[in-house]
């Protein structure tokens, strides 16, 4: 399973490569340091595109929301599954993030066990049903 | 009113002036019939003598031509004939002149046609017996006959000329009466009428003397009115005109050279005079707009400004109307007024505002951003914790497990400060729909969310129907939330919490020192618990931020969850407040507008 990882925030990019390291589930995962990184990345040609992107919103160059705006607007990009994978959880990111079609919502946690918990979770559902039916109380993903 | 008086006034002394007016003429007409009647009565008499001596002369007449008969009869001396044929020449040319003056008498133009026919057939006798006696010497019998003749002739004239004069004379009468009864009764009308005249006239100096004094009286106040509008306008800046549109003529007070900064009567009053000192960019808006007062019958209002001598800018508002006055033309009336004051001091305002409204929103901005900004660091610093209780804590010293645990302890806090410091900006963050909502759906909610909570304490939550109100829904869960919440937290160790709600139409027996809207209509909500309470002398402070009433180790909380109550509350418009004592539970009252 192919997945890549927008964040701005070292740290934050350690904990996810270790979590996935830690969960016995064969993935590949490709971290990007900022926005305008992923949009270079997914706009080459013959680029391998993520079976799921995790989009940190808060990030310097292009934010996250700018990503996914862009990501829906092209044909070749905008059926891939994409998780919102921020600090906040505020009211007005979900609803906006929601709307422009990410998929799922995920908080990040405070504690790497939760985190563990969590990643596990979303990569074994499949997102694409999930959402099928834009249900909006199962978007923000908690354990 | 006033004005239909004067006409009223002015319509009656018309009819006051030609009434005199024919008055006077009647007398006139009437005084001259008097002297024509006058005349006519003096005239009658002597047309009456006139008759009645003229028949006199016609005896006398016919005795002389007699006489002259009997002597040429007698003496055959012709020169007896001259008497006689003088006479019946006289005779009758008189006869013609007397029938004349009897025209009118027509009793007695019968009789002069009788006395006629006697006296012709006198002279006619008298002739025959003058060619029978021209035959030589006189017959005697033939003579005395004609002497007989005579004499009887002579009787029936002089009958006849006697009761000629006694109905001239009776006519003569009857006549003199009328006159004299007409006569009689034409002073009495000339003195009545000269009487009414005389009353009209005092009437009517009565009554221009007292709609002079009205006039003076009306015209004191006007100059009053006048002189008071005149002062009014200029202390409050503002000017009235008329704009005939039949004429195109426009009229101003004094006040608006004024306003524009110019002597008085400095310029012609007119449209074009006055867009002259009005602002460049505004005259095209000014003009439109003028056009559509013209068009319609609605009051407008325009704004703009004018430029005055040196540049110097103020700014004007006009309002005008068209109406239609009393002789029917179609003008446009209104008012100028000088606003540059309150437009300086409005744009102060807004100005005020503007920067009122920015540090509220880099306020709340700092709150959100600080709070949200703070979680990252704190964050990762609970996620490393996690890692090492995960993995390195088997390799730590006592000593360093305990400093570890107080870290951890000392984050945990901090994440709670930093949610609730979140809860409470964003009250005033989101935007405030309101929804028309049933309160007990959103207290449901609330003891669902706070389930645990409750089977941990066994708490028993009593409520009274609650009703339904437009209210922002999340934030009065929020507050049920909160307010549950609060009394579980502060129960009394052992004691089974008993929360009451209570509900009531308003009553404002509240113990603080809001002041509800008393022309509102308000709902009260009561939570009554048995818990621990508190002075009553802190019932205000515990809405504070961060107020706190007892120490962390005892009762962890970051004080902000009743401020959060107290915001939710204002975003409503209601008010909330305390009331307790110590050891015997504490009562939240909340008023919520209807």
């Amino acid at each position: 399973m192919f997945i890549i990882l927008a964040d701005d925030d070292e740290d934050d990019r350690q904990f996810f490569k270790d979590a996935f390291n830690e969960i016995k589930i064969k993935t590949m995962v490709h971290v990007v340091n900022d926005g305008a990184a992923l949009m270079n990345y997914l706009t080459k040609e013959n680029s391998q595109l993520p079976h799921l992107l995790f989009l940190d919103l808060n990030m310097p160059l292009k934010n996250g929301m700018e990503c996914l705006k862009e990501i829906k607007s092209i044909e070749r990009l905008k059926d891939i599954s994409i998780a919102i994978y921020s600090t906040s959880a505020s009211e007005e990111d979900i609803e906006e993030t929601f709307v422009k079609g990410a998929n799922v919502y995920i908080k990040k946690p405070d504690d790497f066990i939760t985190l563990k918990k969590i990643l596990s979770k979303v990569i074994s559902v499949n997102l694409q049903y999930h959402t099928s039916g834009l249900d909006r109380d199962n978007f923000l993903l908690s354990i | 009113m006033e004005i239909k008086e004067v006409f009223t006034t002015s319509f009656f002394l018309k009819s006051i002036f030609v009434a005199a007016l024919f008055g006077l003429i009647f007398i006139s007409g009437v005084t001259y019939k008097h002297t024509v009647d006058l005349e006519g009565s003096s005239n009658l008499v002597v047309r009456s003598y006139k008759v009645q001596i003229g028949l006199e002369q016609i005896i006398s007449l016919l005795k002389d031509a007699e006489a002259g008969r009997r002597g040429f009869i007698l003496t055959r001396d012709s020169s007896f004939l001259f008497p006689f044929f003088n006479a019946k020449e006289k005779i009758f040319a008189s006869f013609s002149e007397l029938k004349e003056l009897t025209f009118e008498n027509l009793k007695q133009q019968v009789y002069f046609d009788t006395l006629f026919n006697l006296v012709y057939a006198r002279f006619t006798v008298m002739a025959r017996s003058l060619e029978e006696n021209n035959l030589y010497p006189l017959n005697a019998s033939q003579f005395n006959n004609s002497m007989v003749l005579a004499q009887d002739e002579m009787t029936l004239i002089r009958w006849q000329i006697d009761r000629m004069i006694r109905l001239e004379s009776s006519y003569l009468e009857e006549q003199q009466h009328r006159y004299e009864q007409e006569l009689n009764f034409t002073p009495f009308i000339n003195l009545l009428l000269l009487f009414f005249t005389l009353v009209v006239f005092i009437f009517s100096y009565y009554k221009i003397n007292k709609d002079l004094e009205n006039q003076k009286k009306v015209n004191e106040e006007l100059i009053i009115s006048n002189e008071s509008i005149k002062h009014a306008e200029e202390i409050g800046d503002f000017s009235t005109w008329q704009w005939d549109l039949e004429n195109s003529k426009f009229t101003f007070s004094e006040n608006q050279y004024r306003l524009l900064g110019c002597e008085l009567n400095a310029f012609e009053p007119t449209i074009e005079n006055f867009l002259e000192f009005v602002h460049p960019n505004d005259r095209s808006y000014m003009i439109n707009v003028g056009d559509q007062v013209i068009a319609k019958k609605k009051p407008s209002t325009i704004f703009f400004r004018v430029l005055l001598k040196e540049n110097r800018l103020r700014y004007f508002k006009l309002i005008g109307k068209r109406l239609t006055d009393i002789q029917g033309k179609k003008i446009i009336i209104g008012i100028t007024m000088d606003i540059t004051e309150q437009k300086l001091s409005s744009s102060i305002l807004e100005e005020r505002n503007r920067q009122l409204e920015l540090s509220n929103k880099e306020l709340a901005s700092f709150n959100h951003i600080a709070s949200h900004d703070l979680q990252e660091p704190l964050r990762k610093i609970q996620t490393f914790i996690s890692r090492i209780t995960e993995k390195e804590m088997a390799n730590m010293s006592p000593a360093g497990k305990e400093y570890f645990s107080k870290i951890q302890t000392s984050a945990k806090r901090m994440r709670v400060l930093i949610d609730d410091l979140l809860a409470f900006s964003r009250m005033n963050k989101i935007e405030k729909v309101f929804e028309d909502t049933d309160l007990n759906v959103l207290l449901d909610n609330a003891r669902q969310e706070l389930a645990q909570a409750i089977e941990e304490h066994k708490a028993l939550i009593s409520s009274d129907p609650l009703p339904v109100l437009s209210v922002i829904p999340f934030q009065i869960q929020q507050l049920f939330t909160n307010l549950i919440s609060n009394s579980l937290k502060y129960s009394k160790p052992g004691v089974v919490p008993i929360i009451k709600i209570q509900c009531e139409k308003a009553a404002f027996n509240l113990n603080s020192n809001t002041h509800p809207d008393t022309h509102h209509r308000y709902y009260k909500i009561s939570f009554i618990d048995n818990g621990l309470g508190f002075d009553q002398k802190y019932a205000e402070n515990i809405f504070l931020l961060f107020y706190r009433l007892h120490q962390d180790s005892e009762y962890p909380g970051t004080g902000i969850g009743l401020s959060i109550c107290k915001k939710i509350v204002e975003n409503h418009y209601g008010f909330i407040s305390a009331s307790s004592k110590v050891n015997e539970g504490a009562t939240f009252n909340i008023l919520l507008p209807e």
